[in-house]
C-alpha cells in the first residue's frame, strides 16, 4: 500500500480545489456563528462584540421549550430506533441466509430513497386521523415518525460491523460454553457497542435536525427547534436566530466528534 | 471413547445438494491423537464441525462416553475447539480468554485464578497475562488459543488446522509443543490437516479422507507402508505407479516379471517407494527393468533419479548422498533398476465408496 500508482494529491492544482471547496463549505457557517456574537440586531451590521443574544435566547420561553422538545424528541427515538436497527442488523447477519432477506433489506432501508415530504405527507394523513379518535396531541406521535425514519440511519453503521465482526468469536464463545445470551452479552456486545454508538448518535442527529415531517405533524402550539427556528426566521431575522443556531451547531459537531472519537478508540 | 457411527452430512437442497460426509464410521480411544488428513473439500473440517457441534448431522450418531451428542449444542458437549483463525477474543486480556470457558460453566473465581495461571504456564505465556490478545504475535496467539480451549479439561479438543497460518520454523516448533501438550494433559485430541508430514509426525493413528470418505485409518506406519488404495498413497508420501498384469501369482510388467503372492488374476496397479527402487544392481527375488535416465535433481541429503521405462512410464528413485557414494548417473544413461519384491504394493484403483 505504501507505493500506489496513483495518488490524487499528487495531481496538480489539488490543493487549491481542496480549499474551495473548505471555503464554499464553511464560510456560510462561520459566518452565522460570527454574527451570534454581534451587539446589534440586525443582520449584516456588526455593531460590536457581545454574548447577549445567547443570552436572550437562554431566557426566551419558546426556544427553551422547542429545545426540550427537541431533547425529548431525539432521544426517545433514537433509543427505540437503535434497539430496533440492533435487532434488525444482528437478524440480517446471524442467522443463516433465508428466503426474503433482500426484501427486509431494502424495506428497512426504505427511508434513505422515499423523498421525506412523501413519507410527511403519508404520515399527516394517518397521523390526522389518529389524532381526530384520540384527541392526543403530545409528542408521541413525533417519536414514533422520527423512529421510523431513524431506523436506517442506525441498523447501518450497525449491520457494518457486525459484518465486519469476525463469526467464529460468536462459535468460539459457544464452543467455550456460553449461552446463546452469555455469548452476545460478552463477546457480540461489547465488540458491537461502537457501531451501536455511532448508530444512536447518527440517528439522534437526523432527528434532531428534521423539519419537514416534524413541521408536518406537530400540534398546535408544538414546537421542535427545527420549527422553531423556522417560524421565527418567516418574521425576521435577528441575531438571536444565530445564537441558536451556533447552538444547534455546537450540539451536532460535540455528538457527532463524540461518536468519531468512541468508534476510533475501540478499534 | 467417541464413536462415529454411519455419520452423514448433505448441504443445499434438491438439485443444489452437496453430500460433504458419507456415512462415515470410527472410534477414537483415549488419549489418541487421531488425525484426519485430506486434501480441501474432503469433508474433514465438517466432520470435525460436526463433533464439535457447530453444525448438525444429516444421519448418524455422534457417541461419546456412551452417549450420542449429536443433537447436543455445542456449549453443553464436554469438546473444545483451537480454531484455524485462532478466534480469541479481541476485547480481552489474554488471561480473560483463558478463563472464558470456565467463567461460562459458572465456576467460582477461587478456582479460576489458579487454573488461568496453571494453563498460561503449561503454554509459557504467563508473563503476557495481562496484554490484549490483539498485540500477539502468531505464534502466542496460537498458543493462547490452546490454553483456553484446554481450560475446562475438555474430553476431546478438536485442532482446526491450527498450524497452517505459521510459518515453517514456528510450525516445527508448535508440532513437538502439540505432542508434549497432549501427554502432559492426558487428552484426546483430534487434530485436522492437509499436510501429511504433520499428520505423519504427530498422530497415533490418521484418517485419511477424500470425497466425504474415509479412505483408510491406520497408524502413520501403516499408512506409508501398506495404503489402501491409489489415492492414500499418493496423498501420503511420493509413490511410483505401475500398471501390470498377473496371473497365478506372477506379475508381468513389461519385459519384467515378479513373484507377488498376494496379486489377484488380470489387470492391477502396483505400487513402490521411490526409496525402494534398487539402481544399476540385481537385487534377488524383485522385478527388473531397463530404464532410461530422464532427469537428475538434488535434495542435498539425496538425489531423485527420474526414469523412463520402455513403454513410457516414469519412475522415480530416491539415491542417498552417502560421503563415499559408488554410484553416479548421467541424463540419457541406460541402467538398469530392480523393484524388490516385498517393497511392491498391489493398489486399488478405485477410492473408498461404501
Amino acid at each position: 500500500m505504501s507505493k500506489r500508482s496513483f495518488d490524487v494529491t499528487r495531481l496538480p492544482g489539488t490543493a487549491v480545489i481542496a480549499m474551495a471547496c473548505f471555503v464554499v463549505l464553511y464560510i456560510p457557517m462561520v459566518i452565522l456563528v460570527g454574527y451570534s456574537f454581534n451587539a446589534g440586531k440586525v443582520i449584516g451590521n456588526w455593531e460590536g462584540f457581545s454574548l447577549k443574544w445567547y443570552g436572550a435566547a437562554l431566557q426566551n420561553e419558546a426556544f427553551l421549550n422547542a429545545a426540550l422538545n427537541s431533547l425529548i424528541l431525539a432521544t426517545t427515538a433514537s433509543v427505540i430506533a437503535t434497539l430496533f436497527a440492533t435487532m434488525a442488523a444482528l437478524a440480517t447477519t446471524r442467522t443463516e441466509k433465508f428466503r426474503g432477506e433482500g426484501a427486509i433489506h431494502i424495506i428497512l432501508n426504505q427511508p434513505l430513497m422515499v423523498p421525506e415530504i412523501v413519507l410527511a405527507i403519508a404520515l399527516v394523513i394517518i397521523i390526522g386521523q389518529i389524532k381526530q379518535m384520540t384527541v392526543y396531541t403530545g409528542l408521541g406521535f413525533l417519536i414514533a415518525a422520527h423512529t421510523t425514519f431513524c431506523i436506517p440511519f442506525a441498523y447501518l453503521p450497525i449491520r457494518a460491523r457486525l459484518e465486519g465482526m469476525d463469526l467464529s468469536l460468536e462459535t468460539a464463545a459457544a464452543d467455550l460454553y456460553a449461552s446463546r445470551f452469555y455469548a452476545f452479552r460478552r463477546v457480540t456486545l461489547p465488540l458491537l457497542a461502537p457501531g451501536i454508538l455511532s448508530g444512536f448518535m447518527l440517528a439522534f442527529v437526523v432527528s434532531l435536525d428534521d423539519l419537514i415531517i416534524s413541521d408536518f405533524l406537530k400540534s398546535p402550539g408544538q414546537d421542535t427547534l427545527p420549527t422553531y427556528l423556522m417560524g421565527e426566521l418567516k418574521r425576521n431575522l435577528t441575531s438571536e436566530i444565530y445564537a441558536i443556531s451556533s447552538l444547534l451547531l455546537l450540539l451536532s459537531v460535540l455528538i457527532v466528534a463524540g461518536s468519531w472519537v468512541a468508534t476510533r478508540k475501540k478499534d | 471413547m467417541l464413536d462415529i457411527r454411519g455419520l452423514s452430512k448433505r448441504f443445499g437442497y434438491g438439485k443444489g445438494e452437496v453430500t460433504a460426509l458419507h456415512e462415515v464410521s470410527f472410534q477414537i480411544a483415549e488419549r489418541e491423537f487421531f488425525t484426519l488428513l485430506g486434501p480441501s473439500g474432503c469433508g474433514k473440517t465438517t466432520l470435525l464441525r460436526l463433533i464439535a457441534g457447530f453444525t448438525g448431522p444429516s444421519g448418524g450418531s455422534i457417541v461419546l462416553d456412551g452417549k450420542d451428542i449429536a443433537a447436543m449444542p455445542p456449549n453443553r458437549r464436554p469438546v473444545n475447539t483451537v480454531f484455524q483463525s485462532y478466534a480469541l477474543f479481541p476485547h480481552m486480556t489474554v488471561g480473560q480468554n483463558v478463563a472464558f470457558a470456565l467463567e461460562a460453566q459458572g465456576r467460582p473465581k477461587s478456582e479460576i485464578d489458579p487454573a488461568i495461571d496453571e494453563m498460561l504456564t503449561l503454554v509459557q505465556l504467563l508473563h503476557l497475562k495481562h496484554r490484549k490478545s490483539s498485540e500477539l504475535s502468531g505464534g502466542q496467539q496460537q498458543r493462547v488459543a490452546l490454553a483456553r480451549a484446554l481450560v475446562a479439561r475438555p474430553r476431546i479438543l478438536l485442532l482446526d488446522e491450527p498450524l497452517s497460518a505459521l510459518d515453517m520454523k514456528l510450525r516445527k516448533d508448535m508440532q513437538i509443543e502439540l505432542k508434549r501438550l497432549q501427554r502432559e494433559t492426558g487428552l484426546t485430541f483430534i487434530f485436522v490437516t492437509h499436510d501429511q508430514e504433520e499428520a505423519l509426525t504427530m498422530s497415533d493413528r490418521i484418517a485419511v479422507m477424500s470425497g466425504g470418505r474415509v479412505q483408510q485409518i491406520a497408524t502413520p506406519r501403516e499408512l506409508y507402508d501398506r495404503p489402501a488404495n491409489r489415492f492414500v498413497a499418493g496423498f501420503i508420501g511420493e509413490s511410483n505407479f505401475l500398471s501390470a498384469m498377473a496371473s497365478g501369482g506372477v506379475v508381468e510388467v513389461g519385459d519384467g516379471k515378479v513373484h507377488l503372492a498376494d496379486a489377484p488374476d488380470g489387470a492391477l496397479t502396483l505400487m513402490i517407494r521411490p526409496e525402494h527402487v534398487v539402481l544399476s544392481a540385481k537385487a534377488p527375488d524383485a522385478l527388473q527393468l531397463e530404464a532410461t535416465v530422464n532427469q537428475l535433481v538434488f535434495f542435498g541429503t539425496d538425489t531423485h533419479v527420474h526414469l523412463l521405462l520402455n513403454d513410457g512410464t516414469k519412475i522415480v528413485a530416491r539415491v542417498q548422498n552417502a560421503l563415499h557414494a559408488g554410484q553416479s548417473f548421467h541424463e540419457g544413461e541406460r541402467i538398469f533398476l530392480s523393484l524388490p519384491s516385498n517393497a511392491l504394493r498391489v493398489v486399488n484403483e478405485a477410492e473408498a465408496e461404501a
